[in-house]
C-alpha cells in the first residue's frame, strides 16, 4: 500500500514549528507549551503508524446474469494489522448500479480480521462489463498518515438481454433439406397435408387415403409437406444508436435479436449473426444451445464504433450469408449504408425481412421553425424509404412500442400477401 | 490571561485578530481548503503570542488551556473537512472519534502543564540553559520536518 501524509501532517508540523520558533524569538515558554501538543501528536502518530497490510477482492456469484436482475456479490477484505478506518470504494462501470447504499463505505478492522461485506448490484442494460477493482484507503488513529491501494482484480460480468417471449416468428420462404420444424414447400415426411397422388409400390400403407381411394376406385396416398430447417441470419444495424430517456434503439435491437435467435434455434433452425456497422462482427449459422450462447456472447459485444467508411455486403463472408437463408434485419433505418446493404441483399435474391426499431419517439422535433420543418421532412423521407423497401419485396414493420410479436405479425402479413408485380 | 489584564485598545486589537482567525477558519471549512486551517490556528496563536510579548507577567498559567484550545480547534476543523467526503462509517464511529479527540485534548493539557511547570522551575536560568533550550528547540524542529518529509514520500 502507498503511504502518504495527510493535510494534518503538514498543518501540525507548521504549527509546532511556528510555536517553537515563537518561543525562541519572544523568549516566552508559553508558546512552547502551545506548540508541544502538536509536536507530540506528530511524532507519536508518525512513529506508531504501520502499514495495515489490507487485501481484498470482489466475489461475484457467477460470470453471467440477466439485465435488470440483482447480483448478490460480496466484498471480502482483510488486514494483517488493526485499521482504525478503512475506506473502500467499489469502482463500477456506469451501466452497473448499486441496488442500495453507496459505492463508498468505511469500516474498522482488527488485526488478522477478515470481513465479507454484502454488495447488491444490478446491470441496467445488457452487455459485457469489467468490474472488481476496489480502491482502499486506510487511516491511522491520529489521521496523520494514509495508506492507499487498489485491491482485487478485474472480472468480467456478462448481463444477457432480458427475454422477450415470442410465440410465432417469421416463416422462411425456402428451406434446406435438413430436418427441422419449418413447413417446407417440398413434399416429404411431415404433418402438414400437401396433396394426393396415386399409390405406387413402396408407399407405406398408413399413408393411403381410404376415402379418396374409395371415390376414385384406385389407391390414393396422402402427401405431406416436409418439415425442414432453414438458415436465419440476424442482421443487426450497429452504425448508429439513438438514445433518449433511458431507451436506446441499439439495446432494443439486441434484445430482439436475442429473442429471435432463441426462438429460431428452438425450432431447430441454424441461426447466424451479422453485426453490420463500424466494426463488422459475424457468426456462422449453427444449431443448438451452444450456438445460442455464441450468439448472445457476440451480441453483448455489439456497440457503435463511429466510422465514415462505406461498407458493402461483399465484406460479409459467403459462408455466413448462405443461399436461401432468411435475412432478418433489425435497424432504425437511419444510416444509408445499412439501407443500401439491405437493398443489395434483396437484389441478390436473398429472402429479406426487416424490423424497424423506431427512433422517432427519441428525437426532439426542435424549437425553431426551421428545425421543426427539417423534422417533418425527415419523417417524410422515412416514409418514402419504407415504401421503397417494401416495393423491393422487403417485408418491413415498425416497432415503436408494445410487443415484438405484433410487429412480426405485420411483417408476416406483408409476406403472405405480397406478390411480384410485373409492369 | 494577557487580554484580561490589557487596556481597551489592546482588547480591541485582540478581538479583531481573533475575528479574522475565525473568518479564515470558516472559509477553510466552507470551501474545503485544508491548507487554511493552520493559517487560522496560527493567527489565533499569533494573537496570543502578541499579547504575551506586550504583557510583562512572568508565566501565563492559562497556557495549557490555550494549547488545548488550539489543538482542539485544529483537530475538529480537520475532522469536519474529512467528513466532506461523505463516506458512511460503521455505527459508533463518530462517538469513538469524539472520545479520541477528547483524550487528545486531555493529553495536550497534561503535556502543556508539564512543560509549563518545567519552564517555570528552570526560570531565568542563564546563557547555558538558553543555549540548551535553543538546541532542543532546533532539534525538535528538525525532527518534526524530518517526520513530515518522510511521510510525503510514497512507499
Amino acid at each position: 500500500m502507498t503511504r502518504r501524509g495527510g493535510p494534518r501532517l503538514v498543518g501540525f508540523a507548521v504549527l509546532a514549528a511556528l510555536g517553537l520558533l515563537g518561543a525562541l524569538a519572544l523568549r516566552r515558554p508559553e508558546l512552547a507549551v502551545a506548540a508541544a501538543p502538536f509536536a507530540l501528536v506528530l511524532v507519536l502518530g508518525t512513529r506508531l503508524a504501520r502499514d495495515p497490510g489490507v487485501a481484498g477482492e470482489l466475489l461475484l456469484p457467477s460470470e453471467r446474469t440477466l439485465e435488470d436482475t440483482e447480483v448478490a456479490a460480496d466484498l471480502r477484505v482483510e488486514a494483517s494489522r488493526p485499521v482504525d478506518r478503512l475506506e473502500l470504494y467499489l469502482e463500477l462501470p456506469p451501466e452497473i448500479e448499486l441496488v442500495e447504499g453507496t459505492a463508498a463505505r468505511a469500516i474498522r478492522l482488527r488485526a488478522e480480521e477478515e470481513r465479507e461485506l454484502p454488495v447488491a448490484l444490478r446491470c441496467a442494460t445488457w452487455g459485457s462489463f469489467q468490474l472488481g477493482t476496489v480502491r482502499a484507503r486506510a487511516r491511522d488513529p491520529f489521521r496523520l498518515v494514509t495508506w492507499e491501494a487498489r485491491l482485487g482484480s478485474r472480472q468480467r460480468l456478462k448481463a444477457y438481454p432480458r427475454e422477450i417471449t415470442l410465440r410465432r416468428i417469421l416463416a422462411p420462404v425456402a428451406t434446406q433439406p435438413f430436418v427441422g420444424s419449418e413447413v417446407s414447400r417440398t413434399k416429404g415426411d411431415g404433418i402438414e397435408y400437401a396433396d394426393l397422388r396415386d399409390f405406387v409400390p413402396g408407399d407405406r400403407v398408413r399413408t393411403i387415403n381410404w376415402r379418396a381411394s374409395a371415390r376414385r376406385r384406385n389407391l390414393v396416398v396422402n402427401e405431406r409437406h416436409a418439415e425442414q430447417n432453414t438458415d436465419v441470419v440476424l442482421f443487426v444495424d450497429s452504425f448508429v444508436d439513438v438514445r433518449a430517456a433511458g431507451r436506446s434503439v441499439l439495446e432494443d435491437a439486441v434484445r430482439a435479436a436475442a429473442a429471435l435467435a432463441t426462438r429460431y434455434l428452438a425450432r431447430r433452425n441454424r441461426v447466424g449473426l451479422v453485426g453490420f456497422g463500424g466494426i463488422l462482427r459475424w457468426l456462422r449459422p449453427g444449431l443448438g444451445a451452444t450456438q445460442r450462447y455464441h450468439l448472445i456472447e457476440t451480441l453483448l459485444e455489439t456497440g457503435v464504433e463511429p466510422t465514415y467508411t462505406w461498407r458493402h455486403v461483399d465484406v460479409i463472408p459467403a459462408r455466413v450469408l448462405t443461399p436461401n437463408s432468411l435475412v432478418l434485419a433489425l435497424t432504425p433505418l437511419v444510416d444509408p449504408r445499412f439501407v443500401t446493404a439491405l437493398e443489395d441483399l434483396r437484389g441478390r435474391r436473398f429472402d429479406v425481412a426487416a424490423v424497424e426499431i423506431d427512433p422517432v419517439p427519441l428525437v426532439e422535433p426542435g424549437r425553431t421553425e426551421i428545425e421543426r420543418g427539417a423534422y417533418r421532412l425527415w419523417l417524410l423521407e422515412r416514409e418514402v424509404l419504407r415504401s421503397r423497401l417494401q416495393a423491393q419485396g422487403i417485408g418491413l414493420a415498425t416497432w415503436t412500442e408494445g410487443e415484438l410479436e405484433n410487429v412480426l405479425e405485420e411483417v408476416r402479413t406483408y409476406r403472405r400477401y405480397s406478390r411480384l408485380a410485373r409492369v | 490571561m494577557p487580554v484580561a489584564r490589557g487596556d481597551g485598545s489592546f482588547q480591541e486589537v485582540a478581538a479583531r485578530s481573533a475575528a479574522v482567525a475565525l473568518l479564515v477558519l470558516l472559509a477553510a471549512l466552507a470551501n474545503g481548503w485544508a491548507w487554511l486551517v493552520p493559517v487560522a490556528v496560527a493567527l489565533a496563536g499569533g494573537t496570543y503570542a502578541a499579547e504575551l510579548s506586550l504583557d510583562h507577567a512572568p508565566v501565563d498559567a492559562a497556557a495549557p488551556a490555550v494549547a488545548v484550545g488550539l489543538l482542539l480547534a485544529a483537530e475538529l476543523a480537520y475532522w469536519s473537512l474529512d467528513e466532506r467526503e461523505r463516506i458512511p462509517g460503521e455505527a459508533g464511529e463518530g462517538l469513538r472519534r469524539a472520545g479520541f479527540v477528547a483524550l487528545l485534548g486531555l493529553g495536550a493539557f497534561l503535556v502543556g502543564a508539564t512543560v509549563l511547570a518545567l519552564a517555570d522551575a528552570i526560570g531565568g536560568g542563564g546563557i547555558a540553559l538558553d543555549l540548551l533550550g535553543t538546541v532542543a528547540a532546533v532539534g525538535a524542529l528538525l525532527a518534526i520536518f524530518a517526520a513530515a518529509l518522510t511521510e510525503r514520500r510514497p512507499d
